[in-house]
């Protein structure tokens, strides 16, 4: 479990490829990698706004879940991120899972408005988009 | 080329623009003259007039400030000899008052433009000129286009001798031959040949020779840096190369070495000096606690003790400043450093998470004992820690570096003189941290709470780290 470095991102970009085609830019995102024998088995993004970091990315592929490494990978994110605060848009279903990181849930005008401009689609109708922005204040 | 040569040359260049100006404004005008004598059809008339602008755009280019007149007179007699041979009418004498007032306009305009530039280029020229740092510049063929006053008084040639020349002459004077120079590889793209190791900073080359050409033959440390000048498409249409004399520079540079050199020839015999002396000291005072049993010499032999112990500490503190800033600083990475200083440290139960994997930071090469200290203070028994933490975090001045513990922290009270020098308590080796990080203008304070840790904060300036 180790951050990437910047010529390992396309190698996240591949893991990626299945979870909404996303993608790693070294000049903005730090991005965290569960590794097993050199192969990347679980990832999470740390994307540096303007006005405030978002967590988001965090994806394990499907041969590879329920061991934990989500938690894991998400869990060295916050440790190497934990000086600013955090925010991101849980999958509604995951809220639990991200609360037991500290994050908690917040009205989406709360969050940064570069952030927010990623759901502007949802018109703020977060519950039918099934995501709910949540927020970890700085701290280990 | 000499001084004589180029003169001959513009006046040879000027009598030629004159002979094309006058050449063309009798032929179109001319033409312009016998079509109306011969009795062009009346369909035709005016006559075109766009061939009486070629004259008058050339006269405003070359000549500004005589441009408008001449445009004037060309236009008044193209006016007067068209009315007099046109057939009489008002709508051909409105119109070729319309197109008399039109050719002084664009002449007037040409005129205006040829001067404006001509005085961007004569600030340009200026500048170059008075730039403190010898200059010169070539054009695409490499023929010298600038040659400003202090390259002059650097190598003794005069600008009317070099202005035009090619061929790598204007090497010469630094090398004793013609050679090409950093400006020819900026033109070539090719920085990876020559006789000197070539850098880059930026869009610039830059390399340091010795020459024995300069200083009248004295020999000169120089630094070249060199830079293409770019069109407004960002073709290159030339280079800027300027010589800066750097020996004194370099002399000092030289000096402080040796200096350096000898203090710690100096100081490395005055330390194994001391150490022996004081291995001397510890044996009598050990002898001493075997033969003496009273309460109070045993006390008086303690405090003595403690004394050499200090003096022990204070040559071990002098042993590791002996190489601090003798090295350059480089970019160093955070997390390498930190990898090889956890090898050398013995954890026990605490655990060590240092999350700088991409982060590089301009530092003397003796980071690593920054963070030996830091560490070694989390991992004192006293500190009761059981985690360090190292973090970065991206800030508007720059970048801090957070190395902290769960341990007992810091009290206020000793906070304000934690990176002085002394040798007892938490915090010894803070003061060496403190100096080598300040070498390339990092700062380091503590900002934890007393009861929940110590928080050290190092502090980059944004010019000084780098996420790779």
């Amino acid at each position: 479990m180790r951050e990437l470095r910047s010529a390992e991102f396309p190698r996240a970009d591949e893991v990626w490829r299945d979870y909404r085609g996303m993608t790693g830019d070294p000049a903005r995102d730090r991005i965290f990698a569960t590794l097993l024998a050199g192969q990347i088995v679980s990832l999470a993004r740390c994307r540096r706004h303007p006005e405030g970091l978002e967590v988001d990315g965090i994806f394990t592929p499907d041969n590879f879940r329920k061991r934990g490494y989500a938690h894991r990978t998400l869990a060295a994110l916050v440790m190497a991120c934990h000086n600013d605060d955090l925010y991101m848009y849980a999958v509604e279903g995951l809220a639990g899972f991200y609360a037991g990181f500290g994050f908690i849930s917040i009205p989406e005008r709360n969050l940064p408005s570069g952030i927010r401009e990623r759901y502007t689609w949802a018109a703020g109708n977060m519950e039918g988009a099934e995501v709910r922005p949540m927020f970890r204040r700085a701290g280990l | 080329m000499n001084i004589t040569d180029i003169q001959t040359a513009f006046v040879a260049d000027t009598r030629n623009r004159t002979a094309i100006i006058a050449g063309l404004a009798v032929l179109t005008l001319g033409g312009n003259l016998l079509a109306m004598a011969v009795g062009a059809p009346e369909g035709l008339l005016p006559l075109p007039a766009l061939p009486l602008t070629i004259p008058i755009i050339l006269a405003g280019y070359w000549y500004p400030r005589r441009g408008l007149l001449f445009a004037a007179c060309f236009a008044a007699i193209y006016a007067v000899t068209t009315t007099l041979l046109s057939p009489p009418s008002s709508y051909l004498i409105y119109t070729t008052l319309l197109r008399a007032i039109l050719l002084v306009l664009i002449g007037g305009v040409v005129a205006f433009l040829a001067t404006k530039l001509r005085e961007s280029e004569q600030q340009m020229n200026q500048i170059i000129e008075f730039l403190p740092d010898a200059t010169f510049a070539i054009d695409r063929e490499g023929r010298v286009i600038a040659w400003n006053r202090a390259i002059e008084k650097m190598t003794g040639v005069q600008k009317e001798a070099i202005l035009g020349r090619g061929d790598y002459e204007y090497a010469i004077p630094f090398y004793g031959e013609p050679r090409p120079l950093l400006a020819n590889r900026v033109l070539e793209g090719e920085p990876g040949t020559g006789h000197s190791p070539v850098t880059k900073n930026g869009d610039a080359l830059v390399s340091e020779v010795y020459t024995p050409h300069l200083r009248g033959g004295r020999g000169a440390h120089i630094r070249f840096t060199a830079t293409a000048l770019l069109d407004r498409s960002e073709r290159v249409t030339g280079a800027i190369e300027s010589i800066r004399d750097v020996n004194d520079e370099v002399m000092t540079e030289v000096a402080l070495q040796n200096a350096s050199r000898q203090l710690n020839i100096l100081t490395g015999i005055l330390r194994t000096d001391l150490a022996n002396h004081l291995a001397v000291l510890y044996g009598h005072l050990s002898l001493g606690v075997m033969k003496f049993d009273d309460p109070e010499i045993l006390s008086f032999i303690n405090d003595l003790n403690d004394a050499a112990n200090g003096i022990r500490r204070r040559i071990e503190i002098s042993r590791e400043f002996r190489d601090i800033g003798t090295s350059p600083p480089a970019w160093i990475p955070v997390q390498q450093t930190i990898r090889k200083v956890a090898a050398t440290l013995s954890f026990g139960g605490v655990t060590l998470d240092a999350w700088t994997e991409r982060l590089e930071i301009f530092a003397d090469p003796h980071l690593a004992t920054v963070f030996t200290h830091l560490f070694e203070n989390s991992l004192a028994p006293e500190t009761k820690a059981s985690r360090i933490v190292v973090t970065y975090q991206l800030r508007p001045e720059g970048c801090a570096i957070i190395v902290e513990d769960d341990g007992t922290g810091i009290p206020g009270a000793e906070k304000k003189n934690l990176f002085v020098q002394k040798t007892e308590s938490y915090g010894h080796g803070l003061f060496l941290a403190h100096e080598i990080l300040a070498i390339t203008g990092i700062a380091i304070c503590e900002t934890g709470a007393f009861g929940t840790g110590a928080r050290f904060e190092i502090l980059v300036p944004s010019e000084g780290y780098r996420i790779v």
